[in-house]
């Protein structure tokens, strides 16, 4: 789908089940989101960042471009509480903001905690393509091969909704119709173009599904499957790897403690 | 005929509602990932100010169980949606897909209460609220939420609740109305008493 993206080797994360490799990714995101601690989640989103230059299977300057919003990011969802948080060791105030200690490190503690999250979905999404993760799911998690194929066909008529939108936009322009301001305005630009995009979407979705129905698409109990996903040494070392990274951010969170707190919740 | 009826009557989902409904959420999905743009536009008017847009997130369970009507659309229309933020290779990918599974059951557990049969503006409204809720669950771990000051909560929340009512309820359901006027929701529902009704006549 995105050019840019598409790695330029492949690395034992690639090769790895897709199946497994969502599975490890959501219970990273578990153990992410339920950790408290501010030294275990640094840990977490340095390694997690160091991990997306070693397996993401890009040359390093892309993986750099790929992980700068992360200092967006880490700003975007850090800068609410260090300046309302809770706390009582109170830094500065002015009106309703009041920056404290315990404000600021939950603040950052929310920044690596958002890092992490997005250096682990990364770490997924560069290496697996829609396609493999839909075969996977249906051949290792029993996923209804309706779902899986609803997915891999709407994937496959997305540029054509864009085709779409353009001859709308085009149409509507040589028509003069010009957009008014206000919010009557913009629920009138809403409905130009959303109501023939979706209509037409609604169209093509069922016409595809009577085509595949007429070609007895799940008619048979059984399928066979032209990717056969399998389980391999791979999926081995990208589970050892895993665990490997959290019990060494968690180690280094205890050990080599840069801001020593251990909850940063308030009490 | 009344086996076909029996059989036409069935509410599970078929391959068409499946495909509609992704369909129609991955383009939604796309305006999504777009909206964010949207949301910071919204951001510098005052605190918390971009949770007036909110609710654009939380359109898909909504348009696409108004248009089908079939209980676990809500549900999987949220989920396809937040996919494509990881075909589009988002930083935001897993995060919204877990996001999306709250949000989506909590759309779901609303039309679920009205057992799948009330198709108003204010239900869609409601189901809008639900998806909202759904939010603030991981909000509780994730932005540690009791450690902000009451009013700051309230009003992050308060915001979003409207927004997902107008914008997931409202407008969602405008745009079905519209889009039921040019015909191409009959195929789609399930058979009611009055469509057989027309037979006998």
């Amino acid at each position: 789908m995105n050019q840019f993206l598409n790695s330029r080797w492949h690395t034992w994360l690639h090769k790895a089940n897709p199946a497994l490799k969502i599975a490890l990714v959501m219970s990273m995101f578990l153990v992410t989101l339920f950790t408290h601690s501010l030294d275990f989640i640094l840990y977490q989103a340095l390694l997690f960042t160091v991990m997306l230059f070693a397996l993401s299977g890009h040359p390093p300057w892309k993986v750099f471009l790929i992980v700068l919003p992360f200092i967006l990011i880490f700003i975007s969802s850090s800068s609410t509480m260090i300046l309302f948080g809770k706390g009582d060791h109170l830094w500065w105030s002015w009106g309703l903001v009041r920056i404290s200690e315990e404000s600021f490190h939950r603040g950052i503690h929310i920044g690596f905690k958002s890092v992490a999250f997005a250096a682990e979905g990364l770490l997924f999404v560069l290496t697996t393509s829609s396609v493999d993760l839909f075969y996977a799911l249906m051949q290792k998690f029993k996923l209804p091969a309706k779902f899986a194929y609803s997915f891999m066909a709407s994937i496959r008529l997305l540029p054509m909704v864009w085709e779409e939108f353009q001859i709308r936009r085009q149409a509507l322009q040589i028509r003069g119709i010009r957009a008014r301001g206000g919010l009557k305005g913009v629920v009138g630009q809403v409905k130009l173009y959303g109501v023939p995009l979706l209509a037409q979407s609604i169209r093509r979705a069922s016409r595809v599904a009577v085509a595949m129905e007429s070609k007895r698409f799940n008619r048979n109990r059984t399928r066979t499957y032209y990717y056969p996903s399998k389980y391999t040494r791979y999926d081995v070392y990208t589970v050892l790897l895993f665990g490997t990274v959290v019990a060494a951010a968690y180690w280094a969170g205890e050990g080599l403690a840069v801001f020593g707190i251990t909850d940063v919740r308030y009490r | 005929m009344q086996e076909a009826v029996n059989r036409g009557r069935g509410r599970g989902l078929k391959l068409s509602d499946l495909l509609v409904t992704v369909f129609v959420s991955l383009v939604l999905g796309v305006v999504y990932h777009f909206w964010s743009s949207v949301y910071s536009l919204f951001t510098p008017f005052f605190k918390e100010s971009n949770e007036i847009v909110y609710g654009m997130w939380f359109i898909a369970p909504t348009l696409c169980f108004l248009l089908i009507r079939k209980p676990g659309i809500a549900l999987i229309a949220e989920v396809a949606a937040s996919h494509v933020e990881i075909l589009f290779g988002s930083e935001w990918g897993i995060q919204l897909v877990f996001y999306s599974i709250v949000q989506g059951l909590g759309a779901e557990l609303v039309f679920a209460a009205f057992r799948y049969r009330r198709f108003t503006p204010g239900a869609a409204a409601l189901a809008g609220i639900g998806a909202a809720a759904g939010s603030i669950i991981p909000d509780i771990y994730y932005g540690y939420l009791a450690d902000y000051p009451a009013w700051l909560v309230i009003l992050k929340y308060v915001l979003r609740a409207i927004s997902s009512a107008v914008i997931a309820g409202y407008l969602a359901y405008g745009l079905v109305k519209a889009v039921e006027a040019t015909g191409v929701t009959r195929q789609l529902r399930p058979l009611q008493d009055k469509d057989y009704q027309a037979l006998e006549d």
